[in-house]
């Protein structure tokens, strides 16, 4: 657990450390529940004892084995498409993948004017084309269009020009190179990032992958704020379970005072404004607020926003599977008189 | 703010569930899902992820310190022992002794102040001590269970008097 604060107000973010599965979890049907929701599935099976490469060669090369295997990646995705068995499932989904800026008042990433010269610099349409398979949707913020609150800010083009002027009005240390950290999964979109950053604003950029072992340290280290990270740019994911008003979780989780992913001093500001959001019980007003939240957060370039990736499932050709933007859910879900669990009459 | 104008699901009789699926899920909230989907809360979201009621008939704002929960009549637990206003009440309690009951984090408490009143069966009132706006969000993870699974597992107080870092 990551402890924030603990006065005034206790404050936390757990941090999960290991994952410990059973190889079977089995879900089973309550006949008895009385609303339309009712699954329509007599059993449900999550499989714990394969790699992610054998659950995707089980689901496109074999009938029978896997049925329905979530977060696909996007080179995988014709793979999918392509297989006899499978076929694939896509969602523009409640995720975004950015850069979270160092801020601190040491960092050059504090000053506004280089936060968005570097938002100007990065070609987030390339990320999405090349990097993602055109599964994402670039983003100008935080909130995508889809949900509730939104800003209508538009995703910044790609201007080299009006980046490096931006830069070189704030200024930049010679001979400093920025500091790009990446979980393994995201190096590839670390380093479009740093040829962008050094096409566009003539500066070194070095990317640091973060092993396995440095994942927990790290995440405790941002959470709890008491050393200064050592990258200037984090490249992060994360999701949000509603669409309804995303600074509740997205935007309150990377800039707010109690932000697990806030990494800089606390923005009076931002927390001005949300605090007043929390305390809107007329839903139209709190949807204008977050609105002007994440105009907020673009205009003074709070991050570097990227994009919102889609999420991919491969499932078998014989299920019936609504994605939701959200969660995984399964109600939903049903299987044809030609599913082999119901071949043999089952 | 009233939560009434979204759906409402309707009671109705269940149709014979048939097949079985097989699910590779490797997602960090895996945990969670599988919690949605064998539990409900009062509320839930659509496909487009907006909220919608679930165990909760209405939520409805009777001034900016009180919001009024009316229970979905007919809602049973899976051992068929029926949910009740003061199941949500009995929930509420359950968390409120947590100083981090949600994973994602402290931000999904209720204000350490509040208060869950039965008025009747199916209504309960959350009273609270400052407008919290977000709290049909927090409902998203105030999964509610039935009087045997705190008297049985109640996350870790049975068997070793906390709940904390268990779930």
């Amino acid at each position: 657990m990551g402890i924030q604060r603990v006065r005034p107000d206790f404050v936390a973010t757990n941090v999960i450390t290991g994952d410990d599965r059973t190889d079977r979890v089995v879900l089973e049907a309550n006949t008895d529940h009385n609303t339309p929701r009712v699954a329509q599935l007599q059993k449900v099976v999550f499989v714990n004892d394969v790699t992610p490469e054998q659950a995707l060669d089980a689901v496109c090369d074999q009938d029978g084995v896997l049925d329905i295997v979530t977060e696909v990646s996007p080179a995988d995705a014709q793979r999918v498409e392509s297989s006899q068995y499978a076929k694939l499932v896509t969602i523009e989904a409640n995720r975004v993948l950015l850069g979270i800026f160092n801020t601190y008042p040491d960092r050059p990433l504090a000053d506004r004017r280089v936060r968005e010269a570097f938002n100007l610099a990065v070609d987030r349409d390339r990320i999405v084309d090349e990097a993602l398979a055109g599964y994402a949707r670039p983003l100008g913020a935080l909130t995508p269009p889809w949900s509730g609150g939104g800003s209508g800010a538009e995703p910044r083009a790609r201007d080299a020009a009006a980046a490096k002027a931006l830069l070189d009005e704030a200024g930049w240390s010679e001979g400093r190179a920025v500091t790009i950290a990446t979980p393994a999964p995201f190096e590839g979109i670390a380093a479009m990032i740093a040829a962008d950053v050094q096409d566009a604003l003539g500066i070194g950029a070095e990317v640091i992958v973060v092993g396995d072992d440095e994942i927990v340290p790290g995440s405790l280290t941002l959470i709890e704020k008491k050393l200064t990270p050592p990258w200037d740019i984090l490249i992060h994911a994360w999701f949000d379970l509603s669409s309804d008003l995303p600074p509740a979780v997205m935007h309150r989780e990377f800039f707010g005072d109690d932000g697990a992913f806030r990494a800089g001093p606390p923005d009076a500001e931002f927390n001005r404004r949300f605090g007043a959001l929390v305390k809107m019980t007329s839903a139209e007003e709190a949807q204008t607020a977050a609105g002007e939240i994440d105009r907020y957060c673009y205009d003074e370039s709070k991050a570097l926003f990227l994009c919102a990736p889609n999420a991919l499932y491969a499932v078998n050709r014989e299920v019936e599977f609504t994605a939701y933007k959200t969660t995984f859910e399964l109600a939903e879900a049903q299987v044809s008189a030609q599913h082999w669990s119901r071949r043999n009459g089952g | 703010m009233s939560a009434t104008d979204t759906a409402t699901p309707a009671t109705t009789t269940a149709v014979a569930p048939v097949g079985t699926i097989n699910v590779f899920d490797p997602h960090p909230l895996n945990w969670l899902f599988i919690t949605w989907n064998t539990m409900e809360e009062p509320i839930r979201t659509d496909p487009d992820g907006y909220i919608v009621m679930a165990l909760a008939e209405s939520a409805q704002w009777r001034d900016e310190l009180t919001l009024e929960v009316k229970v979905r009549e007919g809602a049973r637990f899976q051992d068929g022992v029926a949910c009740t206003a003061h199941s949500i009440k009995q929930n509420f309690d359950e968390v409120q002794r947590w100083a981090a009951p949600h994973p994602p984090g402290t931000y999904l408490n209720f204000h350490p102040e509040a208060e869950c009143v039965v008025e009747d069966e199916l209504t309960c009132v959350f009273k609270l001590p400052e407008p919290d706006g977000l709290i049909l969000g927090k409902f998203r993870g105030f999964h509610i269970a039935s009087p045997a699974f705190w008297r049985e597992y109640g996350f870790g107080y049975q068997r070793i008097g906390t709940g904390e870092g268990h779930w």
